[in-house]
């Protein structure tokens, strides 16, 4: 697997590389801005962009930004955002487009070896990673507004839902809920159909459904 | 205008030296006319002034302190002419008119003339005074929101990354220790301190200055704040352009303290979020349909008034039992 890096700030950058190179994960260019970010993407087309939110020049959200316009240019790209801070707004941002291959992760998380690494594989392949934080914050909005597509869903069913949009498996999911795998199986057909997704590929369902769950968040915000 | 605090004083002593002095000079010469009842009035009517100027020093200069003063002036004109005529011999009643008009008249006028003049210069002096001490309260406000944003930045990138670069290095550590288990808990455990420091130096952070109203602008702060409140909350974000970083914040921070006060006091209700911008100020307003009768001096009501007024704002609450509640914030932003 191919990775980039935009990460301005040295100790952190330098901390994120050893723990990918560790793992024999290839990292193939490093970058401390958000022009930098978007010239090795464009130069090293890899599976996979890992961006700190804040870059200079002015350390807001340039990361975000400068992600949004890599995911126009190459599609193909997975993003991975990395923050201290949890703001599902920017998750809802790079979601708009509709396409997978979108984390975003508190940059502690990144200690976490197993679980990082799980979650930049993930992304790479084109599934979703989002922190339990940020997908908590979500799931407490969309208890209580009234959105129709998932309205229809039970406690359990969001649960599951949530569970999904982390990025976890089945089996996980099940140990997550302390339920045996079949139910878990039994949930998330619930969850398609109710969500009106039939296709034949699961996997593929299984990004949509997620993407319906935040896709609904984003509409809120605008 | 600046005044000696012993000023009134002094001038009372030195007249009461001055007409001892004159009155005992009078005495020892052989007495007759009394010479020295002319400059009492001269000093009686010196500190007749200056008694005026102190007692109405905070009086605004307006047509009435005027009229007060003409008539001051003009009364113990009148009655020292009647008191010097006595002295002076026959005629009195007479001679008590034309002193009374001889003198009452031009120094009345001359008085009224040199008040009006001090009084508007004090009156001018206090307006540059007012507009100076707006502008640097103003001044020490914005620099006060630009502290806690660098305070926000130094954290974020000084402790907090840190502790996030040690969090990486333990988790490396940990990976490295597989075949000690017991080593391997200890690190589990101290990286799981570092997260916890972590978290808590992000509320800390979040607090100070939230980084989404910095990056984003008030209406999607609001926004994020709504959608995150324990209440269901409808936002109308009537604000398009980005506005002075103190006025965003204290209207940030009215929001914020409202809901929190809505999701606390009124369990169950929905909440009305609305935000303005007329042409020299920023309307907040934020309404429940809960139970109402909000103390008015409550500590998070009470802390956002003062935070409101700081900005020459005013905050209205709203708040009869059974009625709901709603907090309105007048921000003005030039």
């Amino acid at each position: 697997m191919r990775v980039v890096i935009a990460e301005d700030h040295a100790l952190l950058r330098e901390g994120i590389v050893a723990v990918l190179r560790e793992n024999q994960i290839d990292v193939v260019a490093q970058a401390e801005d958000a022009d930098g970010l978007l010239r090795i993407i464009s130069g090293h087309k890899p599976d996979l962009a890992i961006v700190d939110v804040r870059l200079p020049p002015t350390f807001t959200d340039e990361g975000v930004r400068a992600a949004i316009e890599a995911r126009e240019r190459h599609p193909e790209v997975g993003i991975l955002i990395l923050s201290q801070y949890v703001e599902p707004i920017y998750t809802a941002e790079l979601l708009a487009g509709g396409q997978s291959g979108i984390g975003y992760l508190l940059k502690g998380r990144v200690g976490d070896v197993p679980e990082f690494l799980d979650a930049v594989r993930r992304v790479a392949d084109g599934g979703t990673a989002l922190d339990r934080e940020v997908v908590s914050e979500l799931m407490q909005t969309r208890s209580k507004a009234d959105d129709e597509p998932l309205d229809a869903l039970t406690p359990r069913e969001r649960e599951v839902l949530a569970l999904m949009a982390e990025g976890r498996t089945n089996a996980a999911i099940a140990e997550a809920m302390v339920v045996t795998p079949g139910a878990v199986e039994k949930h998330i057909s619930h969850i398609f159909s109710k969500l009106d997704l039939s296709a034949s590929d699961d996997d593929h369902r299984r990004v949509l459904a997620v993407l319906t769950f935040l896709r609904a968040n984003g509409e809120a915000r605008d | 205008m600046k005044r000696h605090p012993k000023a009134l004083p002094l001038h009372v002593a030195i007249s009461g030296a001055v007409a001892v002095a004159v009155t005992v000079t009078w005495a020892v010469t052989g007495g007759g006319y009394f010479w020295p009842g002319w400059i009492l009035l001269v000093l009686a009517y010196l500190l007749l002034q200056h008694g005026m100027l102190w007692r109405w020093r905070n009086r605004p200069a307006d047509f009435f302190l005027q009229l007060d003063w003409v008539l001051v002036n003009g009364a113990f004109l009148f009655v020292a002419a009647f008191v010097m005529v006595p002295l002076g011999g026959d005629g009195m009643v007479i001679r008590g008119v034309i002193y009374g008009a001889l003198f009452g008249g031009p120094i009345g006028l001359v008085a009224w003339l040199l008040q009006a003049r001090f009084s508007s210069r004090g009156a001018k002096q206090l307006e540059e005074r007012i507009g100076e001490l707006t502008r640097t309260r103003r001044g020490a406000l914005d620099v006060q929101a630009d502290e806690l944003r660098r305070i926000e930045r130094d954290i974020h990138d000084g402790a907090q990354a840190r502790l996030v670069a040690l969090s990486m290095q333990l988790g490396r550590a940990e990976e490295d220790l597989e075949d000690q288990p017991e080593a391997a808990q200890l690190v589990r455990q101290a990286r799981g301190q570092a997260s916890a420091a972590i978290a808590e130096l992000r509320a800390l952070a979040r607090g100070i200055a939230p980084p989404v109203l910095a990056d984003r602008g008030l209406a999607a702060a609001v926004e994020a704040l709504a959608a995150y409140s324990a209440t269901p909350v409808d936002v109308e974000a009537g604000v398009d352009r980005r506005l002075p970083l103190v006025i965003e914040s204290a209207a940030y921070f009215v929001v914020a303290e409202s809901l929190t006060n809505v999701a606390k006091h009124a369990d169950g209700a929905t909440a009305q979020v609305s935000l303005r911008l007329r042409d020299d100020a920023l309307m907040v307003e934020v309404a429940d349909n809960g139970p109402g009768g909000a103390d008015p001096d409550g500590g998070g009501l009470s802390g956002m008034r003062r935070r409101v007024e700081a900005l020459d704002g005013s905050l209205i609450l709203v708040s009869a039992a059974g009625q709901g509640t709603t907090v309105q914030a007048e921000l003005p932003c030039e």
